[in-house]
């Protein structure tokens, strides 16, 4: 059941108890877990935590501590499965569900009981009406007890009347049952962000911080980044924690006692999306930006020579734009991004700003959200050592501390490096033709053995890759239809398992709702060739396959979505 | 030159830093004491021959009792020094010491070491009359209440009071009281998060 | 502090101290051990009493609904004072273990009527400690060494605490007529008196007297 007064619903409900926090692996969860362990901290409310990156992992850490505790918080994971179904808890434990993931199952909506959903009820949930899904087992069993030896013909007929009539009424309920299950289920998206939710159940509770506030818009940038919302959504977030960026963050102008230089600082920006730029050169940022590299084209040999163009049109030296930004010439910063802007308008990128916020502490730290977001994920993501999943998890965890700057860093290099990659990888399909269309998607098989293949074996990095790879080849193709198809990308995963992951993204056009159907479909191409798939990911969109049956799965998908 | 197998024993403790200890050194124990007992038997020649009038060996005698004192108490500071270090470490690591720790120490100084843990152990119980109090916990001022920990390696189950069991996995973030904890972060089990 | 208990006794029969008092004793003790360089005066009674009172303070607390503010603060309050008394404890064990010789014979030869700087736990720890050792020392080495040489004076050979040492400390109670010795050939000893609030830094040894007395208090 949805939650309407978050405080006194789940709140205080766990306020003297012991709290079991599974966390799903992306940066939005990361920033919901950062905020509600602030909050346990302050109350003292003794919670374990243990990061889940599947569905397997968190049936194992169900089955592991469900003997140890009665209330369970899932974020960023659980919405869109029936968790009673899968886990099988005893009655009396509850799970409170704080997940982005779209549709919400629909037995967690209606359940009363033990599913507790800790989500905004964004009117795009339609969820279908309570009687057309579920329906009394009343009239089903009575049908032949009374025997009544005067009039037993007339009523005999009546009663098979009566039934042959509920038996079809039955079936019609049933079928649109079906029918409206299938249009609810079809299509995956997104909801608001698990970090705002939780900002705002600290906000409800007056227990609101600046560091509190941080998280929550990371986590929003989170899903900018990754694509998942709507650019209409974004914004109408963006405008809603501006309110609470202005309130935390208000200082008079002329107050003798300004905050000192080493208090955190929250700004509103209107920043140029180049990614990392400040923490880099101007000339690579925009080499590995998906934004400008697609635009420009920079895979070949003209695109090139438009970069160098553009960099001419804004007077900037190629000298100064290849050094590290902090060298640049503070003349050519002055009005930098309305310069970049204006020249962009010329060469046909007229989205090169974003509203976004940044972080100051101190004389040296200064972070765009977006900068936070890549640096955490590559963290998370990070194949250069043989770590395990959750050493990673516990990595980009900390790197969220302000206290541990070292680690952020850690991050911003890794993350330069995995979108060098990404831009490297991009390019080699794009001029090696990699990219074909199967008729109702774009398809594209990283070999083994690419350069790099390995960064990519990872759910985010694989999906990250396949938009920046559409969003190029619309660029590239001439193909006025194959700029409207979605799009399924694979990777190896295990070599010696045999094992791919492949992961399906919803075409990219400028109005598109971000809803993708793979989800579904491939559950079905799967169901239809026996193939053995594992859909472990909380993204139903992203799954593992076996090599060998790779290509009959790909021609079910095709047969099913033509 | 005498005394320099005994000086050996005293560099070796310097060297070895911050409470480590170092393999008992048995070997130099014995060379030093050898050392001593020839000593003494040139002393105990000398001075017969000294008191029937050779009195020109009497420098030599008082030269070879220094050098039996200086190794006496180069002797007697290595293994003070290393009962300082052992008994460091049940402060630091608990009645149970680590294996590695447990093969640089000989028997006799394992003898010393359960002596000391018994010694210690009846004093703590006797404290205030009542159940007694255990010293080796609370190191640290209290800063709060609770703390955030971070499991290193895989434990099992570990039970809180009142029989509340908590699954300490590598990597599950706790938050638990203060404590609880102390024991099981001196062994490196968990590890205290600031943030 | 603890002053709000219910119904909470002073403890110790002989002298009625409220908690408030008894706590503030046990931090001068404290304090007081921490930074002279000599084992105190053992304070038996108060280490009881605050034992005492932690277990009281204890009960109450189980006996107290939780989640309440107070009832962190007062578990705050019980964690600090434990805090508190092992460190104290400590601090004594730590001076006893590494003047053992020296406190032992201190005892050994205490007068009559003078107060002991152990208690009888103390005393029997101490004991056991230089048995303990001399055992250690004799079967390791000595026992294998030249027959005049078998026998170490501990007391020559283990250092002596240094009551030369500065220490700082507050008055509490004003003194007049302190003799300070001279540290120098060419100085001369003189005479200070001690203002009531005042802090000096003095060598220990002159003002000795007065911290067992509890005149002044170090700091």
């Amino acid at each position: 059941m949805f939650l309407s007064d978050f405080r006194k619903e789940f709140y205080e409900v766990v306020l003297n108890q012991r709290v079991l926090l599974l966390v799903a692996s992306d940066v939005d969860a990361l920033c919901a877990c950062k905020i509600l362990q602030a909050l346990f901290q302050c109350d003292h409310v003794q919670y374990t935590l243990v990061p889940v990156s599947g569905w397997q992992e968190l049936e194992t850490a169900f089955l592991e501590h469900k003997d140890q505790f009665q209330y369970f918080v899932l974020i960023n994971c659980g919405a869109n499965i029936d968790l009673l179904e899968v886990l099988q808890p005893e009655e009396d434990i509850i799970f409170f569900v704080c997940d982005t993931h779209r549709p919400i199952n629909i037995v967690n909506v209606y359940n009363e009981t033990q599913i507790k959903l800790l989500v905004k009820q964004d009117n795009d949930l339609e969820i279908p009406a309570y009687d057309d899904i579920f329906r009394d087992e009343e009239d089903s069993g009575n049908e032949s007890d009374e025997s009544e030896p005067s009039g037993k013909r007339q009523r005999f007929e009546e009663e098979v009347v009566e039934r042959t009539m509920k038996r079809r009424q039955r079936r019609e309920w049933e079928a649109r049952r079906q029918e409206i299950l299938f249009d609810y289920e079809q299509y995956e998206y997104h909801g608001t962000s698990c970090a705002m939710m939780m900002f705002e159940l600290a906000w409800i509770m007056s227990k609101d911080l600046n560091d509190m506030l941080w998280w929550a818009i990371v986590g929003l940038t989170d899903q900018w980044v990754q694509d998942k919302i709507t650019q209409m959504k974004y914004v109408t977030d963006i405008g809603a924690l501006q309110r609470h960026v202005s309130r935390h963050n208000h200082r008079n102008g002329d107050e003798e006692n300004s905050l000192s230089i080493d208090c955190m600082r929250i700004a509103f920006e209107y920043d140029l999306c180049l990614a990392l730029y400040q923490h880099w050169s101007l000339y690579e940022s925009l080499c590995n930006t998906c934004y400008t590299s697609a635009s420009l084209k920079l895979w070949s040999v003209q695109g090139q020579k438009k970069l160098q163009e553009f960099f001419a049109d804004m007077g900037l030296p190629l000298k100064q734009v290849k050094q590290k930004f902090h060298s640049m010439d503070i003349s050519l910063k002055e009005n930098l991004r309305e310069m970049i802007e204006e020249s962009a308008n010329k060469f046909g990128m007229k989205d090169l700003r974003v509203q976004t916020f940044s972080i100051h502490f101190g004389f040296k730290n200064k972070f765009l959200a977006s900068d936070v977001v890549y640096a955490a994920s590559s963290l998370m993501e990070n194949t250069e050592k043989d770590e395990s999943g959750t050493d990673n998890f516990i990595k980009a965890l900390d790197s969220l501390s302000r206290s541990n700057l070292d680690k952020l860093h850690q991050g911003l290099e890794l993350a330069k490096k995995q979108l060098c990659a990404i831009q490297r990888t991009v390019a080699s399909c794009i001029c090696t033709n990699l990219v074909i269309s199967q008729g109702p998607f774009l398809y594209c098989y990283l070999m083994e053995g690419t350069p790099d293949v390995k960064l990519f074996s990872r759910p985010i990095s694989l999906c990250l890759l396949s938009k920046y790879l559409l969003r190029s080849f619309i660029y590239s193709t001439k193909n006025k239809r194959c700029k409207l198809l979605p799009m399924v990308m694979a990777a190896p995963l295990d070599i010696e398992q045999g094992t791919v992951i492949m992961v399906g993204i919803p075409p990219q056009t400028e109005s598109s709702d971000k809803k993708n159907f793979f989800g579904r479909a491939f559950e079905k191409a799967a169901e239809n060739t026996n193939s053995r798939t594992l859909h472990n990911y909380f993204d139903m969109s992203i799954i593992e396959l076996k090599m060998e049956d790779r290509s009959k799965f790909l021609d079910a998908l095709i047969s099913l979505l033509s | 030159m005498f005394g320099e197998k005994a000086i050996e024993l005293i560099r070796e403790l310097h060297r070895a830093s911050d409470g480590q200890l170092p393999a008992f050194n048995e070997d130099g124990i014995r060379q030093v004491l050898e050392e001593m007992k020839a000593l003494y038997e040139q002393n105990q020649a000398d001075v017969n021959e000294a008191k029937s009038g050779h009195s020109e060996l009497i420098s030599t005698i008082k030269f070879r009792h220094c050098s039996l004192l200086r190794n006496r108490r180069c002797i007697v500071a290595y293994l003070y020094d290393r009962l300082l270090r052992i008994r460091a470490l049940r402060w630091e690591y608990g009645s149970v010491l680590p294996n590695a720790v447990r093969f640089h120490m000989s028997a006799e100084e394992m003898e010393w070491f359960n002596q000391y843990k018994k010694s210690l152990a009846t004093y703590m119980r006797s404290i205030g009359g009542g159940e007694g109090l255990d010293l080796t916990q609370d190191i640290k001022p209290p800063k709060s209440l609770y703390i955030e920990v971070r499991c290193l390696k895989d434990y099992g189950e570990f039970e809180i009071d009142d029989g509340t069991i908590i699954l300490l996995k590598k990597n599950s973030q706790h938050f638990l009281p203060r404590w609880k904890c102390e024991q099981l972060i001196r062994q490196g089990i968990l590890e205290h998060v600031l943030s | 502090m603890a002053e709000e208990q219910e119904g909470s006794d002073a403890g110790s029969e002989e002298v009625l101290l409220t908690p408030a008092q008894l706590i503030r004793s046990l931090e001068q003790a404290w304090m007081n051990e921490k930074f002279a360089p000599e084992l105190l005066e053992s304070k038996s009674e108060v280490v009881e009493c605050v034992v005492e009172q932690l277990e009281h303070m204890e009960e109450n607390l189980k006996r107290a609904k939780g989640g309440d503010l107070k009832v962190s603060i007062h578990r705050m309050e019980v964690e600090r004072i434990r805090y508190v008394l092992s460190s104290y404890l400590r601090c004594r064990l730590r001076k006893i273990e590494k003047f053992f010789p020296h406190v032992l014979e201190k005892e050994k030869t205490r007068a009559e009527g003078d107060p002991s700087i152990l208690s009888p736990e103390e005393f029997a720890f101490a004991k056991e400690y230089m048995a303990n050792t001399e055992t250690h020392f004799r079967n390791v080495a000595l026992k294998h060494m030249p027959p005049n040489l078998q026998k170490v004076d501990l007391l020559k050979a283990v250092t002596k605490p240094n009551l030369d040492s500065f220490v700082f400390l507050r008055v509490k109670e004003r003194q007049e007529n302190i003799l300070v010795e001279p540290e120098t050939d060419e100085q001369r000893e003189y005479v200070i008196d001690l203002d009531e609030d005042s802090q000096h830094l003095i060598r220990y040894k002159t003002i000795a007297p007065l911290v067992a007395s509890g005149a002044v208090q170090l700091i």
